[in-house]
């Protein structure tokens, strides 16, 4: 028998605090469809991923309504296509992106991962090929997101990979200029990127990983700021002690509701179980975000002092609970600061609350980076290439993953406006330094040796 | 040994247990399940005991009534017969509906009708009040067994058009997810 107060709690967060599985992500292994011949490698890739992928969505809604858990987002992840498709032009690469948005759209997926290369170490040639067709890629298609690895804690930073992407992301945001560069929201800079992550717009399938495996990227800010909210109503007021034991203990349970749906949607498919990413994703909804949590502990906004450390607790608190949940987390998992996609985060960052340099600092304790920052039009792929490398310093030396996801807007200055719309929300221009000026640091080129991995002081 | 079941309910008192499980003892039954519950103010308890051949259902209902009524409690004693399980056996899926929503006369009523009529059981119901000034916040959990062979797509449509009717928030979920989230 279950008792009212275990079945209350859990109506609440589903119905009230905006708990669901944010994604169902299913990984597919593209790298034997290989061919010299682009048609037939482009047939390859849209048989192996409508054939796999077929059900999913059906399925993903099946077991959502059987556990009365919406599955948000059912998305698509595969093998970096620099790898199996490392023969190819830059031009061909375009017709290989347009091939993946057919595969989503024809399968009803809302994006597709992995229109990606692994150049930490170096540039080989398919990979050059890949980077340069990823504008003309993501400006021509909606559904296909788009990640580069340009360092890791093992290889370095390879600052040539760096400056390209710098040029890149400007030239993406010019193809797109009629809506504010979009195409660079669908793109990420990583530094340790991980093999099995579900959430765009870095999924993709790792070399290492099997066929098929079904990942699953849960959210739930809401809950732990209600959770928090509750306690701190309560008549015992509880010190940061007891907050981080309950931000853990609400991780645990939106865990195990990951991994039970996540487990189910790959019985039924026929497909392995690979990992829930526990990561406390933000919408553009009020409830539904991370900089309110940041409220709820007594900041005045996320960006003030204090943030960092709330953000160091939160974030370690997430992962603690998540891995007492599963023995099969992975991705992220931690919390995700995306400026434009969370309410209140845009709302500090307009209200002069949070910097590009706050959210830097801010990422050295979290799981992404400097993620859908919009910034000003006039910024050179320069400055973009090196406030790259300023986050991938972060997390090459803290070994662990960061990322940027870098808008410059088209047209627009600093304190202007950009809109995405849906999950990519809207968010104000936050202000560069030295936007267009020059950085003959970055221009050095080469590859910043990998870190000791003694004397960790 | 037989066995028999014993229903005793009437307005909460510390010593009912006691009561019922002294003469029990004394007449040589031995308790095999017991249940109990307090609605407002009245305890409801039901046991399952073995009894000795020598006994019957009557001389014990006769037993207890002497020392329960002086406690204002009511006795009823029957044989247990061994029956089929509620659904026969049938292979069933555990699931919980839940509906939100102000109280009124019929909500039970309507909503047990469309379980029943589907042949889905209900192995347990609860009120429970989720506290505060809403009217609204008045919940009903009900655990039901539904059998895998129904049509659930129809019994979860008819379920959802009679709570839209009596203003009612339903939910029906597998068993599953409250347990993954509340138990280690």
């Amino acid at each position: 028998m279950l008792s009212s107060s275990e079945i209350v709690s859990t109506l609440e967060m589903l119905q009230n605090e905006h708990l669901d599985v944010r994604t169902v992500t299913l990984g597919i292994n593209l790298l034997d469809c290989a061919s010299h011949d682009i048609n037939r490698f482009k047939d390859n890739i849209f048989t192996r991923i409508t054939g796999l992928s077929k059900n999913l969505v059906q399925v993903c809604n099946q077991v959502g309504d059987k556990y009365g858990i919406p599955v948000v987002n059912k998305r698509i992840s595969v093998s970096p296509i620099a790898v199996p498709g490392a023969m190819f032009s830059a031009e061909e690469m375009v017709e290989v992106a347009k091939t993946l948005n057919e595969a989503a759209v024809s399968v009803n997926v809302d994006f597709i991962g992995g229109f990606t290369a692994l150049v930490q170490k170096g540039i080989a040639r398919g990979d050059r090929a890949l980077i340069e067709a990823i504008p003309q890629a993501l400006a021509e298609t909606d559904r296909v997101c788009s990640s580069v690895n340009v360092a890791s804690t093992r290889a370095g930073i390879n600052m040539d990979a760096v400056l390209m992407m710098g040029k890149i992301i400007k030239e993406a945001a010019a193809l797109t200029a009629g809506q504010d560069g979009l195409a660079c929201a669908k793109l990420c800079v990583f530094a340790n990127i991980p093999e099995d992550i579900p959430f765009m717009a870095g999924a993709y399938l790792g070399i290492g990983e099997s066929d098929a495996v079904i990942n699953v990227g849960v959210s739930g800010p809401g809950v732990v700021k209600k959770a928090i909210d509750r306690a701190l109503s309560s008549a015992a007021r509880p010190d940061l002690g007891h907050i981080s034991e309950i931000i853990k203990r609400t991780a645990y349970k939106v865990t195990r509701v990951g991994e039970l749906i996540g487990r189910e949607v790959a019985q039924v498919l026929g497909i392995r179980f690979g990992v829930v990413d526990l990561s406390l994703a933000p919408t553009p909804n009020v409830g539904d975000s991370v900089g309110e949590i940041f409220q709820s502990l007594g900041l005045k906004s996320i960006g003030v002092p204090g943030t960092t450390a709330a953000l160091a607790m939160l974030n370690d608190a997430v992962k603690k609970g998540g891995a007492f949940a599963s023995s099969h987390v992975g991705g992220l998992s931690g919390a995700f600061i995306p400026v434009s996609e969370d309410l209140n985060i845009g709302e500090a960052a307009r209200r002069g609350f949070l910097s590009i340099e706050k959210l830097e600092a801010m990422t050295s304790v979290c799981s992404v980076g400097l993620d859908m920052v919009a910034i000003p039009g006039n910024t050179s792929a320069e400055t973009i290439a090196a406030i790259i490398a300023d986050e991938m310093a972060i997390g090459v030396i803290n070994k662990k993953t960061t990322a940027t996801r870098l808008i410059p807007v088209p047209g627009k200055k600093a304190g202007d406006s950009a809109f995405f719309g849906g999950l990519l929300g809207q968010s104000v221009i936050m202000a560069v330094n030295n936007a267009d000026g020059d950085n003959p640091f970055v221009r050095l080129g080469g590859l910043i040796p990998a870190p000791l991995q003694s004397m960790n002081n | 040994m037989k066995k028999i079941i014993i229903s005793v309910f009437g307005p909460d008192r510390p010593g009912i247990l006691a009561a019922v499980s002294r003469i029990l003892y004394e007449q040589n039954c031995n308790i095999e399940n017991v249940t109990q519950t307090i609605l407002q103010s009245e305890f409801s308890g039901s046991f399952i005991a073995e009894m000795p051949e020598t006994l019957t259902a009557d001389i014990l209902c006769g037993l207890l009534s002497e020392v329960l009524t002086s406690m204002r409690l009511q006795v009823h004693v029957k044989p247990l017969e061994t029956s089929q399980p509620a659904l026969g056996g049938k292979p069933s899926e555990p699931f919980v509906i839940t509906t939100r929503g102000p109280d009124r006369k019929g909500l039970v009523a309507n909503i047990t009708r469309i379980i029943a009529d589907y042949g889905v059981n209900v192995t347990n119901l609860q009120a429970a009040f989720k506290g505060g000034e809403n009217p609204n916040d008045n919940i009903m959990i009900y655990e039901v067994d539904v059998p895998v062979d129904i049509d659930t797509h129809a019994f979860h449509r008819k379920l959802r058009d009679k709570a839209s009717e009596l203003g009612l928030v339903i939910s029906i979920q597998h068993r599953k997810i409250f347990e993954a989230i509340n138990r280690v």
